[in-house]
Parts: C-alpha cells; sequence; structure tokens
C-alpha cells in the first residue's frame, strides 16, 4: 500500500502540484485564470521551450549542449545580418538560420565523437566562439533597420512582414488575436519530439544510448551517428528559438537571449520529474517550462519582486532533482 | 521656489512630514480613489545608479497620489519586456509606463495595450504611436551642453574619443547633438569610438576605452554621454595613468558619480544630467494626467542642468541631496503638474 | 595446529529459499596457501563475501586467531586483519594518482596524518612497501598507464600495509597474462613466508598447480574434497569440483555436414599463427582458453568489431568480411557479448524494449514503433525461456542476474541467425538459468551455427558438440564431447604439458 501511494506520488505528484499551483492563483490572484493570462503564460516559455526540446534530444544520448543559448542568438543574428545588411528575402534568412542550427550541431556532435571532446567542454567552446562570432561582422553592434554601416553606408533592408509575422502574428482563438505564432511553433515542436523520442525506434535507439551506449553499440546501432544527429536537432531547434526571437524583437539586438540557456536547461531538468521517469523525455520538457512559467506568472499577479524569479527557477529545479533521483532511486530500492 | 530642506527620494522622510504640498482641490476620477487604481512600470534597463534613482521617483509620485504600483523588469531581455506589457494587461492595470526598450520590439505591445484601452506613457523609447506621450529628458540638449562646456574648457581642436552605441534611442539622440559639434568645428577630430551594453556596463566600456587610449595617446577629451559610460571611461583612464591628461564629458548623474567627478585629479570634467527621480516623478504625474482625462502633450521634456567639476568642489557637494540643494532647478522640474495633484514631499 | 590464522564452523548462509552456503567448515594455517576451488555459482564468492563482512552468516561460527570474528562489515574485518582483494582490481586502486600515492594512500586516509602531504616522505616510504613487496615499477607512474598485473600487485601491496592476519585473493589472475601471474606468484610465495594465510580463489589448473599447499573445493554451497596430502591430487580435484554433473548433462552430440562458418588461415593479431575452422549447421562449437588466448579477439572480427590481420571467413560458402556491427548483423552474424552489465543490459529500458533493441526495424512501420507487436514478441521469447517476471513491461533492474542473461540471450533469438556468437553466456547467472539457457541454446541450433566462447571446462561441456581450445591467438586442441580426456583438455588450455599423476612440482 505504501509502495503504490509513493509509486503514485512519484509519478502524479508534478502534475498534481501543476493543478494546485493553478487552482491557488485563480483564487488568490483575480485575472490569472483566463485566455489573455494563459496566452501571456505560453508566449513567455514558447522560445525557452523550444530550446529546451532541443536540449532534451542531447539529454538522451547522454550528452549535454550548452551551446543553445548562443545558437539562438547567433540566429537571431544572422536572421538580422540576412535581410537588413544583404537584403534576402524571408526564405532564404530562415534556410540559412536553420542551416547555420545544423551546421553547428554537427561540428559539436563530430567534436564530440570523433575528437572525443567531453560534451559539456566541446559544447561549452562552441558557446564562446558563436558568442564571439556573432558580434564581429557588426563590429559588435546590434542590427536595425536604416543603421549605419562600418563602411559609411546605410543599411537599406528591413525586417519583411512574412519574417515578423513568424514571431508576431495572433491567432484568433477564444477572443481576437490571441494566440501567438511562437506558440504555436512551440507546441507543434514538442508534438514532434515527443512523437520522435516515444514512438519511433530512432527515438528508442536514442535512449539506448543514453542509458548504455556500449550496449548499444554492440546491437548494431550506429552510436555515433544518432550523437551527431541528436546535437543537428539541438541546433536546429535552437535556431529556429533564435528565428522566432529576430521576428519578435524586429532587430539583431546583441543584448537578448541572455538567460536563454539556463532557462532551457532547466526546464529540461525539470522535465525529469514529471511522471516520474528520472529521464529526459519532451512532454516533462514541455510540462516543465511551463510549469516555470505559470509559477512566475502567478507570483508577479501575487506582487512578487522580480529579483524572487531566479531564485524560485532555482528552488523548483532543486526539488525536482530531489524529486527525481531521491524518490526514483527509493522506488527501484523497494522494487526488488 | 527654495526650501531649506530638500528631501529627495527617501519615502520614509515624506511620510515623516506627512504630503508637503496640501492638495488644493478633490483629484478627479478614477484618482479619488486611488487605491482602486493600479499602474505598471514596464522596464528594459534596471542595473546602474540612474534607473534606480528613476524607479525611487516612480515610486515616491505612485504614493504621493497614492496609486498601486506594479514593477516588472525585463533585464534587458526586449522580448521579455514586450511579454510583460501583455501580462500587464492580464493583470488588468489602468496605466503603464514603459522605460526604455527597443521601438522594434514595443511598438506593437504597446499598441495592444492602447487597444486594452490602457493608458500609457513611454519613457526614453519610441514605441510610435499617436496615442503615447514621450517622457524625454531631452537627450540633444543633454549631448549638446556636455559638448559646449567641453569645448569651452579645451578650445575648439582636439581629438577625441567617443562612446556610443547605436541603436538605444536616447543614445541615437545624444549621438545627433555629437555629429552637429564635429560638423561645426572641423579641429574636433574622432580618434576612437567604443561602447558595449555588456553587463557590467562600466567594466565592459573600461575595457575597450582602455584599448582605444593606448592606441591613441592623442586623445585628450572623451565624450561619454552615459554615466556608466563615463564610468568605464574615468576607470580605463586611471588604470592608465591618464587622469591629468584626458577630460571626461558626460551625462547623467548621480552620488557616485559625484564621487568620482570629485576625486583629486579626476578626469571627469562636467556632466549634464536631469535628474533621473525627477523624471520618475514626471513619468507618473503625465501618466495621472491621462488617467483623469487630460492631455500632457505628444511629448513632456525634463530640462537637463550642466554640473561642473568646478561647481561640484566650490560648493562641496557630496550626494544627490547637497546637489538638489544647491541646484534648485535640479530637485524638481515644473512639469506635468495640476492643482489637484500632491506632490511628494520635499 | 598451534594458532589456526582462521576457522570456520558450520557456516550456514541462504537468499531467500535458496540455500547457498550448507555448513562449510575450513581452516585457514599462517604461512600456507589454501586454494578454493569451484564451478560457477558453487558459493565460493558467498563464502568469501561472508569473511570479509559484507555479509552476514546466518548460521555456523569464525573463530580468527582463537577469539571470535564477527565482522560487521568490511571495514570491520580489514581492521581485525581479514584482507581482501576482489576481482575487480581498480576497487583497490585510484587509477589517476600515481603509484607512490596508491601505494601510501591509506596511511594518507589515517586521521594522524598531518595536514599537509609532505612529498619527499612519502615518496621514501612508498619506495620500501614497493622494495618490500618486490614491485619493480616507477613510482610517478599513474595507475591508470599501468598494465594489469602492476595494478594488480599494487591492489596487493595495499592490502598488505594494513599488516594482515589473512589475505583473500579473488580470481586474481583472472585478468592476467601468463607472464603477469609470474610475478603475482612470486609475490605470493614472498607472504607465505611472511606467514600470512593465504585464501586464493581459482579453478584455473596452472595457477593452482604452482601455488597451492591445499586444496579445498566447494560444489553446490558445501565442501566437496579437501586435498592436502602431498602430492597434491590434481585431477581428483577438478573431478570433485565438476562432481556428478558432467554425467547429468546428455549432449547428443551432433557433428554435423554442412559448413555453415569457415575461417581460412585467419590471423587475429600479426603474425600470430593462422586459424582453420569449420562449424557446422546446427553444431554448438565451445571455444575456450584463457584471458589472452584470443578468442574474444575472433568474437570481435567475427562480429565486425576489429579487423582480422589476414586470411579470410566464409559463411555459407560465400565471403564475409563485416565493416560494422550493424554489416554483421544485416549478413545474419549475431553476438550476445559477455558482461552484460557493460554491453548489453539498457538499464532504463524494459524487458520488452531490452530483448528488441537489435531489430527495431522490424517492428516499426516507416519509424514508428508497433508497440503491441514488440511485446507480443518479447512475451513468447519470456515463455520459451522460463523468465521470471510479471509482465514484458518490468524494469530489466528488477531480474535476477539469470533472468537478465536469459533476455539478453532471448535478443539474439528473435530473429533467425546464420551465426550466433555466445560470449561468456553464463557469466554471473545461477545453476537453473543456466540449465535453461542451455536447453534452449542447444533446442533452437538447428537451422544455424553456434559459437560459444568460454573460460570454464564445465560449462564447454554441458553446452557443445566440440571444444575447441585456444591459446596464444591460435587453436591448440579440438575435443568431440564424447567420452572426453578431460586431463589432455585442461592441459591444452593452460598451454603446459597433461598432467601426470604424481609429478612432483
Amino acid at each position: 500500500m505504501n509502495d503504490r501511494l509513493l509509486d503514485f506520488a512519484i509519478r502524479y505528484g508534478f502534475l498534481i502540484l501543476l493543478i494546485g499551483l493553478i487552482v491557488y492563483f485563480s483564487l488568490a490572484a483575480p485575472g490569472f485564470f483566463g485566455p489573455l493570462s494563459a496566452a501571456f503564460v505560453l508566449q513567455s516559455v514558447a522560445i525557452t521551450g523550444i530550446l529546451a526540446l532541443g536540449v532534451t534530444c542531447t539529454l538522451v544520448v547522454g550528452g549535454f549542449d550548452l551551446s543553445i543559448g548562443a545558437v539562438a542568438t547567433s540566429a537571431l543574428m544572422l536572421s538580422a545580418y540576412s535581410m537588413v545588411i544583404l537584403e534576402h528575402p524571408t526564405p532564404v534568412a530562415v534556410m540559412l538560420c536553420l542551416g547555420m542550427g545544423a551546421l553547428v550541431g554537427f561540428i559539436n556532435g563530430v567534436l564530440i565523437v570523433k575528437f572525443r571532446v567531453p560534451d559539456l567542454l566541446a559544447t561549452l567552446g562552441m558557446m564562446f566562439l558563436l558568442i564571439g562570432l556573432q558580434r564581429i561582422p557588426t563590429q559588435g553592434n546590434s542590427i536595425a533597420a536604416g543603421m549605419m554601416l562600418p563602411d559609411g553606408s546605410v543599411a537599406e533592408g528591413t525586417f519583411s512582414a512574412a519574417f515578423l509575422w513568424l514571431g508576431r502574428h495572433r491567432f484568433d482563438v477564444v477572443i481576437d488575436r490571441l494566440l501567438p505564432m511562437p506558440v504555436v511553433i512551440f507546441v507543434a515542436i514538442a508534438v514532434l519530439i515527443w512523437l520522435f523520442l516515444g514512438f519511433t525506434r530512432h527515438g528508442r535507439l536514442m535512449y539506448a544510448i543514453g542509458s548504455n551506449a556500449r550496449a548499444a553499440a554492440l546491437v548494431g546501432t550506429p552510436v555515433n551517428r544518432y550523437k551527431i544527429a541528436a546535437y543537428m536537432i539541438s541546433g536546429v531547434t535552437a535556431s529556429i528559438g533564435g528565428i522566432l526571437l529576430a521576428a519578435r524583437l524586429g532587430r539583431g539586438d546583441i543584448a537578448s537571449g541572455n538567460n536563454l540557456l539556463l532557462d532551457s536547461v532547466a526546464a529540461a531538468l525539470i522535465g525529469f520529474a514529471v511522471l516520474g521517469v528520472a529521464r529526459p523525455n519532451a512532454f516533462g520538457t514541455a510540462i516543465g517550462a511551463l510549469f516555470v512559467g505559470i509559477l512566475l506568472q502567478g507570483m508577479t499577479m501575487m506582487n512578487a519582486p522580480y529579483y524572487t524569479q531566479d531564485f524560485v527557477k532555482g528552488a523548483v529545479l532543486v526539488a525536482a532533482l530531489v524529486f527525481t533521483f531521491y524518490l526514483s532511486s527509493r522506488r527501484t530500492g523497494t522494487g526488488h | 521656489m527654495l526650501r531649506r530642506h530638500f528631501m529627495a527620494m527617501a519615502s520614509v522622510a515624506s511620510l515623516a512630514l506627512g504630503a508637503g504640498a496640501a492638495t488644493a482641490q478633490e483629484p478627479p476620477a478614477p484618482l479619488d480613489n486611488p487605491e482602486d487604481v493600479t499602474i505598471a512600470l514596464v522596464r528594459y534597463l534596471s542595473t546602474g545608479d540612474f534607473f534606480q534613482a528613476y524607479l525611487s521617483g516612480v515610486e515616491t509620485q505612485a504614493d504621493a497620489l497614492g496609486v498601486n504600483l506594479r514593477v516588472l523588469d525585463s533585464r534587458q531581455d526586449a522580448a521579455l519586456q514586450a511579454d510583460m506589457v501583455d501580462q500587464a494587461i492580464a493583470l488588468g492595470v489602468d496605466g503603464i509606463i514603459i522605460q526604455h526598450g527597443l521601438t522594434e520590439s514595443m511598438r506593437e505591445a504597446a499598441q495592444r495595450a492602447v487597444d486594452a484601452g490602457i493608458k500609457v506613457v513611454a519613457f526614453d523609447v519610441n514605441v510610435e504611436n499617436e496615442a503615447i506621450p514621450q517622457i524625454e529628458q531631452s537627450d540633444y540638449l543633454l549631448g549638446k551642453l556636455a559638448l559646449e562646456q567641453a569645448i569651452a574648457d579645451n578650445g575648439d581642436s582636439f581629438a577625441a574619443g567617443y562612446v556610443y552605441v547605436p541603436g538605444i534611442a536616447p543614445l541615437d539622440r545624444r549621438h545627433v547633438a555629437w555629429e552637429e559639434v564635429k560638423q561645426a568645428n572641423p579641429g574636433i577630430t574622432e580618434a576612437a569610438r567604443v561602447g558595449t551594453l555588456d553587463n557590467p556596463i562600466a567594466n565592459a566600456n573600461a575595457n575597450q576605452a582602455r584599448a582605444a587610449l593606448q592606441a591613441n595617446p592623442n586623445i585628450s577629451v572623451f565624450f561619454a554621454p552615459f554615466n556608466e559610460f563615463a564610468k568605464g571611461v574615468k576607470i580605463a583612464a586611471d588604470e592608465l595613468g591618464l587622469s591629468g591628461d584626458l577630460s571626461i564629458y558626460s551625462a547623467d548623474v548621480s552620488t557616485a558619480d559625484i564621487a568620482l567627478m570629485r576625486e583629486p585629479g579626476s578626469a571627469w570634467k562636467a556632466t549634464v544630467a536631469t535628474n533621473p527621480s525627477v523624471v520618475g516623478e514626471v513619468s507618473v504625474r503625465a501618466l495621472a494626467l491621462m488617467l483623469t482625462g487630460e492631455d500632457p502633450g505628444a511629448s513632456v521634456v525634463v530640462p537637463p542642468t550642466l554640473i561642473t567639476q568646478t561647481f561640484l568642489n566650490d560648493n562641496d557637494i557630496r550626494n544627490m541631496e547637497d546637489l538638489g540643494a544647491k541646484m534648485p532647478q535640479f530637485q524638481h522640474a515644473d512639469v506635468a503638474v495640476a492643482d489637484w495633484m500632491a506632490l511628494p514631499a520635499r | 595446529m598451534a594458532g589456526d590464522a582462521l576457522k570456520v564452523n558450520g557456516l550456514q548462509k541462504s537468499f531467500g529459499k535458496n540455500h547457498v552456503l550448507r555448513q562449510i567448515d575450513l581452516t585457514l594455517s599462517p604461512g600456507s596457501v589454501t586454494v578454493l576451488m569451484g564451478a560457477n555459482g558453487a558459493g565460493k564468492s558467498t563464502l568469501v563475501k561472508v569473511i570479509c563482512g559484507h555479509h552476514r552468516a546466518d548460521g555456523g561460527t569464525m573463530t580468527l586467531a582463537g577469539s571470535a570474528f564477527e565482522p560487521t562489515d568490511a571495514a570491520d574485518a580489514i581492521r581485525k586483519g581479514v584482507v581482501t582483494v576482489h576481482q575487480s582490481i581498480d576497487d583497490g586502486v585510484i587509477p589517476d594518482l600515481d603509484v607512490a600515492n596508491n601505494l601510501m594512500l591509506d596511511s594518507l586516509v589515517d586521521r594522524g596524518h598531518g595536514l599537509f602531504v609532505r612529498e619527499r616522505h612519502l615518496r621514501a616510504e612508498a619506495a620500501k612497501v614497493a622494495a618490500a613487496m618486490g614491485i619493480d615499477v616507477n613510482l610517478r607512474a599513474r595507475v591508470s598507464d599501468l598494465a594489469v598485473a602492476d595494478r594488480q600487485m599494487i591492489a596487493i601491496a595495499r592490502a598488505m600495509a594494513r599488516a594482515p592476519k589473512v589475505l583473500i585473493l579473488d580470481e586474481p589472475t583472472s585478468s592476467l597474462s601468463a607472464t603477469e601471474a609470474d610475478r603475482l606468484f612470486a609475490l605470493i610465495d614472498r607472504l607465505r613466508d611472511q606467514g600470512v594465510a593465504i585464501l586464493y580463489i581459482s579453478h584455473r589448473m596452472s595457477d593452482i598447480r604452482r601455488i597451492a599447499d591445499r586444496i579445498v573445493v566447494m560444489r553446490d554451497g558445501a565442501i566437496s574434497g579437501v586435498f592436502d596430502t602431498d602430492p597434491l591430487d590434481y585431477e581428483a580435484a577438478v573431478t570433485a569440483m565438476l562432481g556428478h554433473r558432467m554425467t547429468d548433462v546428455d549432449v547428443a552430440v551432433q557433428s554435423g555436414t554442412k559448413p555453415v562458418l569457415e575461417l581460412h588461415d585467419l590471423q587475429l593479431f600479426p603474425n600470430a599463427t593462422p586459424i582453420n575452422l569449420a562449424a557446422h549447421d546446427g553444431e554448438v562449437v565451445a571455444l575456450v582458453g584463457l584471458l589472452g588466448s584470443g578468442k574474444s579477439r575472433l568474437a570481435e572480427i567475427l562480429f565486425g568489431i576489429t579487423r582480422p590481420a589476414q586470411g579470410q571467413i566464409r559463411i555459407n560458402g560465400t565471403g564475409y568480411a563485416p565493416r560494422s556491427v550493424e554489416d554483421a548483423i544485416a549478413q545474419g552474424v549475431f553476438m550476445s557479448p559477455k558482461d552484460r552489465g557493460t554491453n548489453a543490459v539498457i538499464p532504463a529500458f524494459d524487458i520488452a524494449d531490452n530483448m528488441t533493441l537489435p531489430f527495431l526495424q522490424g517492428l516499426s512501420i516507416g519509424s514508428f514503433l508497433r508497440a503491441r507487436q514488440q511485446r507480443s514478441r518479447a512475451q513468447e521469447m519470456v515463455h520459451q525461456l522460463g523468465i521470471v517476471c510479471q509482465s514484458v513491461g518490468d524494469g530489466i533492474d528488477t531480474l535476477s542476474g539469470g533472468n537478465q542473461q536469459k533476455v539478453m540471450i532471448a535478443r539474439w533469438l528473435l530473429e533467425p541467425a546464420k551465426v550466433l556468437l555466445l560470449d561468456e553466456p553464463f557469466q554471473g547467472v545461477d545453476i537453473g538459468a543456466r540449465r535453461d539457457i542451455g536447453h534452449h541454446i542447444r533446442a533452437s541450433a538447428p537451422g544455424r551455427t553456434t559459437l560459444v566462447f568460454l573460460a570454464e571446462i564445465d560449462e564447454a561441456l554441458e553446452l557443445a558438440d566440440r571444444i575447441i581450445v585456444m591459446n596464444e591467438g591460435a587453436i591448440v586442441g579440438e575435443h568431440a564431447n564424447q567420452n572426453i580426456d578431460l586431463a589432455a583438455l585442461v592441459a591444452d588450455i593452460s598451454g603446459a604439458k597433461p598432467i601426470a599423476t604424481g609429478t612432483a612440482t
């Protein structure tokens, strides 16, 4: 009986807590429960959520990707550079960014599987490299339409309406212009990655690699190819995040995206605890991102000061990790 | 006009003294029941003395009016700042002050707030919206006055260093003054240009300024039209031992800046400032006018004041309170006021 | 005897219903090497774990130098003077520290040690220890860079630093080459002369002949023979170890006619003796040999992990040169690797996912897995092999070792193989599961050829139609599993002349 209770607590504890939070905030903070507030929460987690889904794929193969934040900001700068300075049309700019994300992921993967650089170090190096690289073409300046170029001419290009649409369009759901495009993309990517990791043989093999890479190799899994693929997925999703950020900002702002890495990694790690599976999973990551979003929204509405936010995020993360590792180990302990 | 005891930002003190300026009339609706009114301050920049002083100005004026204040701070995350406007809309606030930010990311969010029937004012960010008045500290004048002082001190022929980050509205407006001065004075050359808004701003700029000064030893004047920039240049000058040969002209001021300007042999010769807490007060007052249906005008300008190192030393000014006491035009701006409006106690 | 170092009386230990140790009596004398022999699952390691404090005994007594010995845990046993060097060497050394630091580690842990490490003093002390033990390695070398034998020596030297009364060595040569083992034996001789009582666990005849003063044989949790008359009767010991099980197993020997796998002048290493071998349809061939005999290498070559130096492989008459594991599997060569914990088990997965892992492609439409079919296939195998579980959705780590191994074997029986390679399929498996697995391998043998790589003779005798002995990369003997000459087989394996009874060592 006690075992079953523990099992139930591990499996559904986090979701129950989430529902509890929503009920509490709905009662305590007027205006929390409503479509506007829900759209805001989703909007606020959409871009970090997309990055978190990518990093989930690298966590699944037992890796880690610290470069996602830098890939996103690079995509942000690249899209601005492509449209404002090189005057490319939207599809070209988008394809450039996605290609850049895939390439960075490929290089990360090759560094890790071929050159045997530990994943944290390889992606950390890549992070610094990209942070520097993205500033070189503009000499460290933000890119805005009509800006002065280093050679003295004026940038003629602008962000096209189609590109801005990606970040700013709002669909009419319940009320007019409610659901922002990035949220739709976030949900779509979440569903895709959830299907891919959970229900395809590729996903299953990736989990096998993360759990025991040697054993996976000895059943004929091309381990290196899957690892590289995982980093490429991570790179591409991060670049999608960067594109959406650029479309929301409407300029290549070098100061934006500083918090992306930590927030998205936190969401992916909190995801371990959702459903008590103690391993990376797309559903958990999406819920993890949402959990943080709801908590912060509720707290803001209850008038908690902004500087408590990082503390709260950290507390949630630590609690989720304890939940994952301590309770789950107790469960397997009693299982014997 | 002149009072003996100027109590600037301390709201505790304002409570102790009571509302100094008693209200002549009952405020019009909805401010007759101010406890039912909520305004939100949506910030882009928040670290640094200027922004702290601005916030305290907003807080004291909001206190004086008796309205509720929500502070939403995006900490330089432009997308989050736009989200926060949506959040404020979801919160159902009556008015929003947008403090700094990027035109591109804030334009639509601001429009959504206006569409939701919320009164909005913007400080130091152009959101390109006719329904939203701009609170400005006349950045052009800030730059202009500082450069006039530089020419008065150094003549009209010198090699200058310049700190600039394009795309930030107030810096862009100060930049206009710089370009004009260069046009008008062919003897003034821009030998080096640096600038970054990376945190911590002062340190990041110190690194760049150090490199520029080493590469261009002929620089005798540095125009750093933002106090965090000036701090950075001063750090670089001190580290290189160039303080005696360099003059820094900047914009904005804080207690910490006063101390830096008054250090023996300090290169920081003058700054031009609008009291940031006054700007904060004006922002709230302009919003209050809008809430009661009055029109504060498309642009509300808070006039700046020149503050020189000599003036600070002559009057032994140690902090912003002293500065307010010796320089009344710095302490209060008669902008966006109404008979019925309670002002912070001084 | 004046002072028995350790005396064990009527020791009993059960795990659940499983009686692992029944009434064990054992005496260890100072200055003498007692070899403990026994097949896998005989209870050797449980006995060791009780003596060194890992397990508490259910019954019986132990005395150490005359006083009662009831270790509460491993540290307590060490404090009282019983030190064990376990099979996995790296438990006994810190790979990232150098030799000197490893040798002196215990004094660094000592609370009496000062805060600062006196480097010169430490090195001088370490040099003394090394000299006393006859260890000749660079004291500044990192342990991880040393050969296995040197690491083993250092682990033993560390154990000796505590001046134990009883030293237990658990299969210390299992990962050593013949020359490396000789150095270990020299060290053991030295310790014997110092008056240490040594319990040496092994079933390797070459070791036993070299160092045993006494042989104690265990079988099925009981002592089945004690041999201490000079000269030692090795053959009787082997028979006592294998026991009546030999006659228990009825291997109806299949010789097969159609060759499936053929090796032509295959050289495992450059300059190794070429191997020629044909394995037939329906035949189960056991390849036995010690570590370094080349049998693991052969398995790796056949499974596409490494390439041979020279020579050809044919399967059903056509050339076979796998480029990768994937390629080998595609060509119908499957391998269940040894050390399932590191090489086979996916701990995060349930039984069904573990079992079906190599053949997910056939169990999916497009890329999407057909979960129901996956489960039903796994369920079938669970049935056939008698895997004890509640459902195929159980986590693999909820199973016993034997059942886990059954899942790992079942993995490769899901699809028909041309060549099935089984590397140490009985590792860490209880007798019951071992019988089930052996039975199933033989029952399913027709239609493929099966190569089983084993270190234990008795396992080979239970399972194979033919036993091939390997040594130093070459085939040195071949025996059909019928009226087999055990002594000749043992001699082949250890690379020595056949044991002539009565020859003095």
